[in-house]
Parts: C-alpha cells; structure tokens; sequence
C-alpha cells in the first residue's frame, strides 16, 4: 500500500525481481544536525518497513538487505556517498589503462573480514565473479558482464580486464560487497568487512548489529545499531511517537508527519531521492505509437496538482527520467507542460480528434490507483477515456515488464542513473530510437565523463521531447528522527542506510 | 415462582410482538437509510465522481458536506456511490448464492447413497475454502471488477446457502403432504416447486438477508484489498484503504463509510431477525 522507494516494482514483495535490472543511487554522508556530546555506547535503534528477504545481494535479499547491510557490514572498493560521489574504500588506488580497458586495483593495508581473516585479492575475484555468475540476481549484473577477465597478480593487486570500454565500471563496483571468499551460508549469516557485524537477525522483527572492535578505519559512533521491521506505516509512525526507534529511513506519507513537525523532539528531514512515478506508454502498441499521442497525454496531466494530492507540500515535479542528482540533469519541466489546450490540438494532428480509449494497468498499492483515478479524471477532459485494470506485483511483473503486454502502465523506477535504459529497444517501455540507442552505447564507451554527460543529456532531452514516458513527479525522501539523533543519512538515493556515523546525544 | 405468578399472561405477548415489530422497523429504517442514498446516486450527486475541484483533505463544511479526499474529490459524493456498490454487491452475491446453493441443495437432498456423500464433501471444502482466497483466483482470472468480487462471494456463499437447504428439504420430504402429493402422482419437479420451497421459504429467507450482510462486507474487504470494484468507483473498502494513511489529519474520510457499513450490516441483519420472527411458524409458536 505504500509508495516505496523498494524498486522498479515498488513492493517489498517483488524486490527480488527488481535485483535483475535495477541500479541504485548514492547515498552516504551523515547529515541532519551537529552533534555535540553524544554517548560512545549508545543502541540506536532504526524503523523501517523493508526487511530483507535473506542476507545475500546476489540472492534477492531485497531492498532490505541493502539498507541494513550495505555499508555497514560490507564494504566495496568503492562507496557512494550522500550526494552520489564515487569514493575509494577497499581500493587504495586504481589505475585505468591507455585504452580503457584494464582495471588495476591496489587494495587497503590491513582490513580484515569479521571472520579474522585478512582481505585478499583472491576475495575480491571471488566477490565480482559471485555478481556476475549465471545464478546472481544482482542489480549489477548486467552492467558488469563486460568484465572479461580477473587476475590477481599478487594479495594486493587485482586487474580486470574489460570486453568494452565502460565509464560506469568504477560506480558499478560500489555496488559490489567484498566478501570472504571461504564464507559459507551467506543467506543467513555475514563475512564482510564493514564497521559492523551482524549480531541477531530474528525474522519478522529485527536485526541487530554490533560495532566491529577490529574495523580499520574509523570505529562506529555508536555500539550498537537495530533495525526495527514493520508492516504499515502507521505501526512505524506509532513507534517513533513511543520512543521504540529513533529514526524512521522514510516516510511514505505526508499526512503523518504534521504530528512530528509540531513536536520539538523530532526532526522531519526532506532529502533529495531518484524515484520517479512513471506513466509508462508502450511506445510500440497503439497509439501511443504516435509521438504525439504521448505529447498530447503528458500534456494534458497536470503534474503538480497530482504530485500536491498525493505529497502535499513535498517532492518535485519532473520532466524526464533524470533526478537533480545525476549529473546529466537539466530542468525539462517546461517540455510538454500541462497545457490542454495543446493536447487537444496534439491529439487532433495526430488524427484523435475525438479522443480515444485505451487501458491503464495499475499496481493494486499506492500511490498508484490514486493516480490512475486522477489521470482518468484529468483525460476525460481532453476526449481520452481510461480504463483502470488493477494488477497485482506479480502480474505486473509478468503481463507488463515480461511479456510487454499493455498499452500504458503505472510504475515507480527508484534509480539513479536509470535514463540508459531508453537506449534499450527490448525493454518493457519499447522506446526505439536508433539514434538514441547509438548515444546510450558511446556514453558508456565514453573516454572522459565529459563526453559522457554531454551525450547523455542528448538522450535527455531527445526521450524527453518524444515524450517516451510521462514522468509524473519525483518522490521527496523524507527521513524523521528524535531531535537527539545525528549523524544520519538524509538522501538515501537508493535503499542505503549508512548507520556509522548515527550519534546518539 | 413468584415472578411466574406476579406476571401478567397477556403483557409477553404484546411485549413480544411489539418488540418484533420495533426490531424489524429499526432495521428496515437503518436500510433504507441507506437504499435511498444508492437511490438518489443514480439520478442525482452533489458532485460529478471525477471533479477534483475542491483542495486536498479539506474538512467537514463549506461545499463539501463531508470533505474532500487526497485528490480534491467529495467525500460525500463518493459515499453515495459507494452506498450503491454496496447494495450491487450485496444483491448480486445473494443472488448468485441463491440461485446456486437452492440448485445444489435441492439436488443433494434428492441424492442418495455415495452421490450423497459426495456432494455433501464438497459443499464442506467450499465452506472451509477461504472467500478471499477464491475472490483472489477468479480475480486472477477474470481481473478485478465488481462481477469478479460478485462472483466470488456469491459462489463462496452458494455452499452455506446449499447445505441449509440440503437439510431443510430432507426434513421437509419426509412428511405426509410430500407422500400425499406423490401417491396422488405430482411429478417431484412440481412437487419441488409447489410443496419444498414454499416449506423452507421462511428459513431460507432469513438466512439470505443475513448473507446479503456478510456480502457487503466481504466487498467491502476485497475492495480494501484492491480486488474488488476497480477505481474511480467509490467502494466503501477504498475508501477506507485511501484513508488509512490520513487518518489522523482528516478522519471523515475513514469514519464515514466505516459507520455507513456498520449501519447497513447492522440493518439487514435486524431485519433477518425480525422476519425470522414473523415468518418462522415454529418459533412463533415456541415462543408464544
């Protein structure tokens, strides 16, 4: 029922499925309000509504498994941070040869698994092979299948060895944990490197981590960290009131919030996500064939009356499929705008001038069928009549995304740096654009991020104009927690939730 | 003893009869209440179902006697809608469970040996058979719609209404005026027709009014748990479900059509007892 930063599909429920094709966005620094004394040993204790399937991100462990482990009991070479930066972790120092196609990565002195044993090279090509083997359900396998070759030439050195030039490759392996290569039962237990280690995880309720004596970088600011699990908001919301956890990762709501925002001893923070609600036409069946079908619909919905109904005062309107965060951004709001008066003029050209009538497929929880009422409501205007079909995660799953059976659908895409995938002709939407597929492929085989940012701020604005998709609004990331608590992250780009630097006054 | 003695013989009577009455009136009142509002939505609403004119979560008052919802929609408005989902609902799955269970009944009734048994199993299974669980596979099936929501209840509901009238027309075909009927050489169907039904009529009445009641809710739990009547129709159970998350900030918008289905449940369950009371012989004559 919650409108869920989980993934592609939204749900808890289907966050396995979203594993095999989506990426997610940076998070990272400690943000909200500085702390002065805070108590070394302190419990902070974390609501969420995302539990995670197991504990393994190769095996569809879900949104969940990122937010409570991600970073906090594993590590990659690379971590984003709040604002979607790559930095080094493991990797001490990387070099990048002449042609774009050999890694040579130097690992960190001294970082040792929570097993005792000491980091290796070896670990690491077990870590990148495990994402990219045939039964990983990793979001990054696909982007990391252009890895041809690992070796480790010596315990420190690791080069791999490129089948094509990648510019993401670097950002891709921030998503890839180092893991003991001996470990064994990853799906229940833990091997990581990370300032935590896992202490309890009793299904259905909680999971309790405890801070790592033998990290080595900067011991955690707290003792003692445990996500709390819920199943709706409210019961979430009612704890927070209670005092049972201090920080909630995010609100679903805008409604709930009055009541912290009134109350001096808690925090509401508004941070910037990469979810977008999406009303996605299939560009290949009729008529949203028709380019300007899709102007004329995107038009004719007026966004921020949608984005205000349903998030009173938070979020953003949006014009593509790229947040402020990306750094091929540009503010397309005013392309396509609501304007009716052009929508009717649009649907006329295109041979509708009295309207037509096509299928909407809507996910059964929120905000979706809210939408799909407003969108009914707002087309009828222009002479479209919609018809709502409700569908569960699973038949979306299966109807829309497998089988590209629909005529227009409702879904929320949670990443950051998703706008590649409209370079894609097979994917669900069935955007086709030679010439936009053709800008996808150089920007990832780009020299220079430059060259990269450039060409895809081409593919911006070009799916942009072609009204590819009618992207809605972007989600607001609200984190709220006692006025007591700082050091948490306020982006949360993706699922991550950074609990190290958490001080507890 | 003394209570026996002191107590007037007549006053019980008139107590009684007076009471029967008042719970039947109470209940018909607490329906119709109801059946007028499906009523007047289909000739008239105080707003069209899709103005989303009005602010978001605006409260009680000004030109919205209830408020508004997220989306600006009336409140009120979409209460009389839901009121005649309600009503659809609730008459489509008894008469769907009517139709069926009276068929099913009648043939187990008649059937002997290990047909008997067999149909008597299977009305058991589809007892115990989950409605939601059912509702979700005919949903599975046929999509989300009313019919499907209709459909489910009312074939979850037909095998309740079957065994009932299993064992009331057992009871019924061993009676004289059956055998009379027979020897004088009716045919059963007009034995059926013209002697069974008209004998379980007052029992089975009674229970269809209190399955029209379990329907409503049923519909109403399927739609909170997006099965039932797709949006924009204006079911109780959406309502309820879209004013989950806002109910501490605008609480009609949960209050209303909760009560409004408390009401009618309440309603027509009164009205099952009363006319059990008045069309029940048996009970009458206990009674008395």
């Amino acid at each position: 029922m919650n409108a869920k930063k989980t993934s592609l599909y939204g749900t808890a429920t289907v966050a396995t499925l979203a594993l095999t094709l989506t990426a997610c966005g940076g998070s990272g620094s400690g943000g909200s309000a500085s702390g002065g004394s805070y108590d070394k040993n302190a419990t902070v204790n974390i609501g969420s509504l995302y539990e995670p399937q197991n504990l393994d991100n190769t095996a569809g462990g879900g949104q969940g498994v990122t937010e409570a482990l991600n970073g906090n009991v594993y590590e990659g070479l690379f971590k984003l941070t709040d604002d979607g930066k790559v930095e080094k972790l493991l990797a001490q120092d990387y070099k990048v040869s002449g042609e774009g196609l050999t890694y040579t990565f130097t690992l960190r002195d001294g970082v040792k698994f929570h097993s005792g044993k000491q980091l290796t090279s070896a670990d690491v090509k077990y870590s990148l092979e495990k994402v990219i083997a045939d039964d990983s359900q990793s979001a990054r396998k696909s982007n990391l299948e252009v890895v041809k070759d690992i070796a480790t030439p010596d315990t420190r050195t690791v080069k791999v060895t490129l089948s094509q030039k990648s510019i993401s490759f670097v950002y891709n392996l921030s998503y890839v944990w180092i893991i003991n290569s001996q470990a064994k039962s990853l799906k229940t237990t833990e091997d990581g490197t990370g300032p935590y280690t896992l202490d309890k995880w009793t299904r259905g309720s909680a999971l309790s981590l405890d801070r790592f004596p033998g990290y080595w970088g900067n011991a955690a600011s707290n003792k003692q960290v445990v996500f709390h699990y819920y199943k709706d908001a409210t019961a979430l919301n009612n704890a927070l009131l209670t005092n049972a956890v201090d920080v909630v990762t995010s609100e679903q709501s805008p409604d709930a919030l009055d009541q912290f925002k009134s109350n001096q001893n808690y925090k509401v923070n508004d941070g910037n996500s990469t979810t977008k609600l999406l009303l996605a036409f299939n560009d290949k069946a009729k008529p949203f064939t028709d380019v300007k079908v899709r102007q004329a619909v995107s038009a004719a919905i007026d966004d921020k009356k949608l984005l205000e109904s349903i998030w009173g005062g938070y979020g953003k309107p949006i014009g593509s499929m790229v947040p402020p965060s990306d750094p091929w951004y540009e503010d397309l709001t005013k392309v396509n705008a609501y304007d009716p008066a052009r929508a009717k003029k649009l649907l006329a050209e295109a041979g509708y001038a009295k309207g037509f009538a096509f299928t909407l497929d809507t996910p059964n929880y929120d905000p979706h069928p809210t939408t799909a009422t407003f969108i009914k409501s707002q087309l009828a205007k222009v002479g479209i009549t919609v018809t709502i079909n409700t569908i569960t995660p699973d038949e979306w799953y299966t109807k829309v995304y497998k089988n590209h059976d629909f005529t227009a659908t409702l879904q929320e895409h949670v990443n950051d740096r998703d706008l590649v995938w409209y370079g894609n002709p097979d994917f669900y939407w069935g955007y086709d654009d030679k010439q936009v597929t053709q800008w996808v492929k150089e920007a990832e085989e780009a020299s220079t991020t430059a060259e990269q940012t450039a060409l895809l701020k081409k593919v911006n604005e070009k799916t942009a104009k072609d009204a590819a998709s009618d992207w809605l609004y972007l989600y607001p990331q609200i984190v709220v927690a006692g006025s007591k608590l700082s050091g948490y992250p306020l982006n949360g780009l993706n699922s991550q939730f950074y609990a190290y630097d958490i001080k507890k006054g | 003893m003394t209570l026996t003695e002191t107590r007037p013989t007549k006053a019980p009577r008139f107590g009684r009869s007076s009471r029967r009455s008042a719970t039947l009136v109470v209940g018909c009142v607490l329906a119709g209440l109801i059946a007028l509002l499906a009523l007047v939505s289909l000739v008239w609403l105080p707003y069209a179902t899709d103005d989303t004119s009005g602010g978001r979560l605006t409260g009680p008052g000004g030109g919205h006697l209830l408020g508004t919802d997220k989306l600006g929609r009336d409140l009120f408005t979409q209460l009389m809608t839901g009121s005649r989902i309600a009503f659809e609902a609730g008459l489509g799955s008894v008469a769907v469970a009517a139709a069926l269970g009276i068929t099913l009944g009648v043939l187990a009734a008649f059937a002997q040996g290990w047909l008997d048994d067999t149909l008597s199993a299977f009305l058991d299974i589809l007892i115990a058979f989950p409605t939601l669980l059912l509702a979700m596979l005919i949903v599975a099936a046929r999509s989300a719609t009313l019919g499907s929501a209709v459909l489910a209840i009312g074939l979850a509901q037909s095998a309740v209404v079957a065994r009932l009238v299993r064992v009331l027309v057992k009871r019924v075909l061993t009676q004289d005026y059956i055998t009379a009927a027979r020897t004088s050489g009716t045919s059963w169907p007009r034995t059926v027709l013209g002697h069974v039904l008209p004998n379980i009529w007052p029992t089975l009445v009674v229970n269809l009014a209190l399955q029209f009641g379990l329907a409503v809710l049923a519909e109403a739990g399927l739609s909170y748990l997006g099965l039932g009547a797709p949006p924009p129709n204006a079911s109780w159970g959406r309502m309820l479900q879209e004013a989950q998350a806002t109910f501490t900030t605008a609480p009609a918008g949960a209050l209303a059509p909760g009560v409004l289905l408390v009401l009618l449940v309440i309603g027509v369950n009164l009205i099952a007892d009363g006319l059990r009371e008045t069309l029940d012989p048996a009970t009458r004559r206990r009674r008395a």
